[in-house]
């Protein structure tokens, strides 16, 4: 099985391919804000080097979330396009889930905590238990830094903190006495890639956004219309 | 045969259709997500972007099933996606899902400006289309008056220095209470009353050919206060006729001064009745033809993205996959 996977839930342009050969090929390109640029030369780019055409792909994973919503949506649009245009199917995963079998493949163990930055000054979050493979402790949220640093900091059981959210109030959960440190900002796309495998075809995937539209809307009528 | 599929998103429609070379037309499907704005009174970028991305594929896939496509290989020479201006959100999930299905099915593609696209609606309509043809383009983000020697050869002559048609419309609306968008209803409403009822000004200010439409809405807030016992209809009446005027004058000013076969209306305000009739009466004036696009061909649409996609493509002048989203893309930098 020929896959692809897109990962623009953070700043990062990332994407992988694994030909039905196993060769796996993965590129991230850090340029903040550019993924509408960057995201399908750059799967054109990794299909040349595999010398395999688009039609060829099987199966399209696409981060769905949490994330920057400008990226999720470039993302998301090209994984349906994708999925339309090769007849492949398509499978979703999320920006923290991807995040925490990084931690793992990583070898880290115990308690998880992953965070995305969700900007305007809060982050998403969500909790794993690594010891036996990755273990959900909770549902992904949205939530301020300062509520997790002291949630966190009131409990005795060590953690691990993972995720551009956490390294973006480095200083804040530097204060957690039983904190540790997994440094990872993007979601690997190869990760991606290997969970998404794992999963039977979705018909529809949508993305997790975790904030209500018209939580940030701008009700400016200065849009254009027709 | 040369077909072309387009793909529309840069503001609150999603929409997909296939062109032949001869400009017919073999599908077209819009989608809108109108109704998750009207509360809000104006189309919420948020939303927007949203509703896109659910509806992209489906979208496309219709447009590509009613031509008799095979969506995985079409027999497509093309794909054209409106790539400005517009709302950013809305604009990179055409732009994203465009590039992905030239990558998909190995073809050429283009970003098509979408003020260009409403110009080459008449296109689509009229068989016997003679140059050159002077366009009055109005909706509700822009208001032009647009010189066409030729497909693709266009002139901007005017436009809004403040607000557009279409936004005048929905503000007057909303400070009568009536719904969004506003243009139908007052619209309709203009029909039962009288268009002399308030005194309104014809705003002439600006370039020769530029509009205001700022002061105008303006001057009815003030007239409506002014006069409590004034009927909506007669509101409607005189605001519409007060809009209209000054449209039909500068499109006057612009026949007086540049030799053309035809008159064309494009844009969401083009199903304006009044417009519509207005700028009948100017061109038989003038012994020109007047192209009338049908409702489908005024508001937002694909195939007119499709149809300016097919021309540029046609002169070879494909984008690359690392094509940006030009919100403010101004058609006079249209190349
Ligand atoms: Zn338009």
């Amino acid at each position: 099985m020929n896959v692809v996977a897109i990962e623009t839930a953070t700043p990062a342009c990332a994407m992988a391919l694994r030909t039905s050969d196993g060769t796996e090929r993965s590129l991230v390109v850090a340029d903040e804000r550019h993924h509408t640029e960057a995201l399908t030369p750059g799967l054109h780019g990794l299909l040349v080097e595999a010398r395999l055409s688009a039609q060829e792909i099987d199966r399209v994973v696409i981060d769905r979330g949490p994330g920057l919503f400008t990226g999720l949506r470039v993302g998301l649009a090209t994984a349906v396009g994708l999925a339309l245009g090769a007849n492949a199917e398509l499978v979703g995963v999320t920006s923290l889930e991807v995040l925490a079998h990084g931690a793992h493949r990583a070898g880290v163990r115990g308690v998880l905590l992953c965070g995305v930055d969700a900007r305007r000054g809060e982050i998403f979050v969500q909790s794993f238990n690594l010891d036996e493979g990755v273990e959900i402790l909770d549902e992904p949220s949205v939530a301020l830094p300062r509520a997790v640093v002291d949630g966190w900091s009131r409990n005795p059981t060590p953690v691990t903190f993972t995720g551009d959210g956490v390294a973006r109030y480095d200083a804040a959960f530097r204060e957690v006495p039983a904190g540790l440190f997994f440094e990872q900002l993007v979601p690997s796309p190869l990760e991606a890639l290997r969970l998404g495998v794992t999963r039977p075809a979705q018909s529809q995937v949508r993305a997790l956004y975790l904030r209500d539209a018209d939580a940030v809307a701008n009700f400016s009528t200065r849009e254009r219309r027709s | 045969m040369a077909l072309v599929l387009g793909i529309e998103t840069s503001c609150d429609d999603t929409a997909a259709a296939v062109i032949d070379e001869n400009f017919h037309v073999h599908s077209s499907v819009v989608e809108s997500s109108i109704e998750q704005h009207q509360a809000f009174g104006g189309v919420v970028p948020e939303l927007a972007g949203r509703a896109h991305v659910t509806t992209i594929a489906p979208v496309v896939r219709r447009a590509l099933l009613d031509a008799g496509l095979d969506p995985t290989s079409p027999a497509l020479t093309g794909v054209a996606v409106t790539s400005g201006p517009g709302l950013i959100g809305s604009l990179l999930v055409g732009l994203s899902s465009a590039k992905a299905l030239a990558l998909a099915w190995d073809l050429p593609y283009v970003g098509v400006n979408h003020l260009e696209g409403h110009l080459f609606a008449p296109l689509l309509e009229a068989r016997d289309l003679e140059w050159p043809l002077m366009t009055l383009l109005v909706s509700g983000g822009h208001s032009l008056i647009v010189f066409q020697r030729g497909p693709g050869q266009h002139v901007v002559l005017g436009e809004t220095i403040d607000d557009a048609a279409g936004e005048a419309y929905d503000k007057v609306a909303r400070w009568l209470g009536l719904g969004y968008p506003g243009g139908p209803e007052i619209d309709r409403l203009a029909g039962e009353g009288s268009s002399k009822a308030l005194k309104l000004p014809v705003s002439m200010i600006g370039d020769e050919y530029d509009f205001s439409f700022s002061g105008l809405k303006t001057a009815v807030v003030r007239a409506t206060q002014a006069n409590h016992e004034v009927a909506l209809a007669d509101v409607a009446a005189s605001f519409q006729a007060a809009l209209t005027e000054q449209l039909v004058r500068k499109l006057r000013s612009s026949l007086e001064h540049y030799e053309v076969k035809g008159v064309a209306l494009a844009g969401g305000v083009a199903a304006n009745s009044a417009l519509r009739a207005g700028v009948t009466r100017l061109a038989t004036e003038f012994g020109l033809v007047t192209h009338l696009p049908t409702m489908a061909m005024c508001t937002d649409n694909a195939a007119m993205i499709a149809a300016a996609g097919m021309y540029h493509l046609e002169r070879g002048e494909a984008s690359g996959l690392d094509l940006s989203a030009r919100p403010n893309w101004h058609l006079t930098d249209v190349s």
